[in-house]
């Protein structure tokens, strides 16, 4: 009994303690909100169709991908670097809050798609877990960009369209990353809150570095060259919005 | 004042002590799992990828992912588990089939290799499409054509199995399935999976002797066989193309992999032990003796075939009394009490019930 009066103690301390430390808080907390669009309207998945770049109209079902190595750059040298994974999915949009230093801050990179090494590391949870549907079960690795839906164009099975993007080896490797400088700089004060958005725009997927059209390539479905050529064009997929 | 302190103290005390009783009594039992050590035979290198490191060994854990190897309500039908095609007795491979069978008579492309020594791998499956032992099984779990089911579907039969409630609970600290704690679980039955107490290795201890055939076989075996078949283990875990022509379902092996055309029938160099035991042979499983895969070897390989391992470009030669004494060096590498473990085998009927 002593020792468990002793243990209740201590787990007041540590609540104390931590209390304390919240509430002295001296960073600023940023969020960073991506907004999905398709022919310069907000993306609706399912119940709406566009035109790609080749005037192929789609009905997207599905858009999601992998979020990591976030950065936000004060200078060359000083930036915070969040190693975290993170799993967008346009379907349930989520922003992702990050604590920052006070300080100004001029660029936001992030890389889309899962380190090589975390393409290695056995079985894992949270974003990483497979049941997300992100994981290629028949040849280890993470698809890290998927969108998926149907076209009239395409020639596959209940004419769909699939592209599941991914690879963490040599000319097949299909993470990109993206670097975009802010609108006007961020300065973040102690004790603020800010919001960062970023524009994914569908259109730029298809054409870009390399071109991707439903009736060449209705299905993408491993990693290989048709996959890495295709993540080139997904970096332009991202813009800068306005910072509130 | 004081009576205040006194009051809230004993009402915090209390809220305490039931959080911790609690957190004890959730009706599946304790979370106290028993650390197993994990031994590496005397002469073997460390295991490549150190998968007890993060994913520690428990005799808990190991009893769990044994239950859930032998189990055939993993597959959509209940009709096969991973040992339905990876039989203890012919050293976790297919007894007698060339290639595997899968839920409702389907049939897969290759030869269910022999799972054994898995720790020292890095790779699995023939083209080495796995990258970790801990999510291989994911591949035939889900495989339309072998257990054809869903991580979901998995997940929510475990977490209503009172049996597998209780196993997880002890091997991890919370019933719960997930991907992640059903896989770590297997991964440490399939990893203690070592086969290290053949002949052979009585011999290398000094406890055997050979006799004057397999001595005679041993030096044929490392003159024409062991630079790809690398002892301990028996593999040196690369790709290799050894010339065996493409087959009638066009597998061209580690290059659907790489994308790389130099890797077109290439495939992995399987371990040699229990060679006596894991037939049929070749990733088809379309040669069915050990001496058959030595007689193609000696004359069956198209020396000319594009891509042809170097290793093989020269002929091999061995009379028919050679042959004889490589065949019997290499059924010293069978090993039963690998093969007959109580603690690798199936627990006896109670395991067959499902």
């Amino acid at each position: 009994m002593r020792i468990k009066i002793k243990n209740f103690l201590l787990l007041i301390a540590l609540v104390v303690g931590s209390t304390t430390a919240l509430a002295q808080s001296n960073t600023g907390s940023v969020s960073i909100h991506f907004q999905h669009w398709a022919n310069n309207q907000a993306l609706v998945l399912v119940d709406s169709a566009y035109k790609n770049s080749f005037g192929e109209s789609y009905q997207p079902t599905r858009l999601k991908y992998y979020v990591s190595n976030i950065e936000l750059r004060q200078s060359p040298s000083k930036s915070k670097h969040i190693p975290s994974v993170y799993l967008m999915d346009a379907a349930a949009e989520q922003d992702l809050s990050l604590s920052l230093q006070p300080g100004i801050y001029h660029t936001l990179a992030f890389s889309i798609g899962v380190d090589s090494s975390l393409n290695c590391s056995g079985a894992q949870s949270g974003a990483l877990d497979p049941i997300n549907g992100m994981f290629w079960t028949w040849n280890t690795g993470y698809i890290y960009f998927k969108l998926e839906g149907y076209s009239a164009e395409s020639a596959a099975d209940l004419q769909k369209i699939e592209y599941h993007i991914g690879g963490y080896t040599g000319i097949l490797k299909a993470n990109r990353t993206v670097v975009l400088p802010l609108a006007q700089p961020l300065q973040v004060v102690a004790g603020k809150s800010y919001q960062i958005n970023v524009s994914v725009d569908l259109d730029k997927f298809w054409m870009g570095k390399s071109k991707t059209s439903i009736v060449d390539n209705a299905l993408i479905m491993s990693p290989g060259l048709l996959a890495a050529a295709a993540a080139d064009n997904i970096p332009a997929m991202f813009t800068i919005g306005s910072i509130q | 004042m004081k009576i205040k302190v006194t009051i809230s103290l004993f009402a915090f005390v209390t809220l305490y002590l039931f959080i911790i009783g609690a957190a004890k009594e959730d009706g599946y039992g304790a979370y106290q799992p028993k650390a197993i050590p994990f031994k590496i035979p005397k002469g073997w290198p460390a295991p490549l990828q150190n998968i007890f490191a993060k994913n520690k060994l428990t005799l808990q854990g190991f009893e769990l992912g044994k239950k859930l190897f032998y189990d055939t309500r993993l597959s959509k039908d209940s009709t096969v588990s991973c040992a339905s095609c990876h039989q203890p007795f012919a050293a976790f491979s297919s007894l007698d089939h060339d290639v595997s069978h899968g839920i409702g008579n389907q049939f897969t492309t290759r030869n269910a290799p022999a799972l054994m020594n898995l720790a020292w791998m890095n790779t699995f499956h023939w083209d080495g499409a796995i990258n970790h032992l801990e999510v291989q099984p994911l591949a035939p779990l889900t495989a339309p054509n072998e257990m054809g089911q869903t991580l979901e579907g998995i997940l929510q039969f475990l977490r209503e199995d009172e049996e597998y409630r209780k196993m997880f609970k002890a091997a991890f600290g919370d019933p719960n399935a997930s991907t992640e704690r059903m896989l770590k679980a297997m991964a440490q039955f399939t990893g203690s999976l070592v086969s290290s107490d053949s002949k052979y290795d009585r011999v290398m201890n000094g406890q055997d002797t050979f006799s004057n055939f397999e001595k005679k076989g041993y030096v044929h075996f490392k003159t024409f066989c062991g630079s790809c078949h690398q002892e301990p283990l028996f593999t040196d875990l690369t790709f290799r193309n050894n010339g065996f022509p493409l087959n009638r379902k066009k597998d061209v092996g580690r290059m659907a992999i790489t994308g790389l055309a130099e890797d077109s029938l290439k495939f992995k160099v399987p371990s040699l032990r229990n060679v006596q035991l894991s037939g049929p042979y070749m990733h088809d499983g379309s040669i069915f003796s050990v001496p058959q895969v030595i007689d193609f070897y000696l004359t069956k390989i198209n020396r000319s075939t594009q891509g042809l391992d170097s290793n093989l470009r020269k002929p091999i030669v061995l009379n028919r009394l050679q042959k004889n004494e490589l065949v019997y060096f290499l059924y010293t590498l069978t090993d039963t009490s690998f093969t007959k473990s109580k603690r690798f085998g199936p627990d006896g009927p109670e395991q067959f019930k499902h």
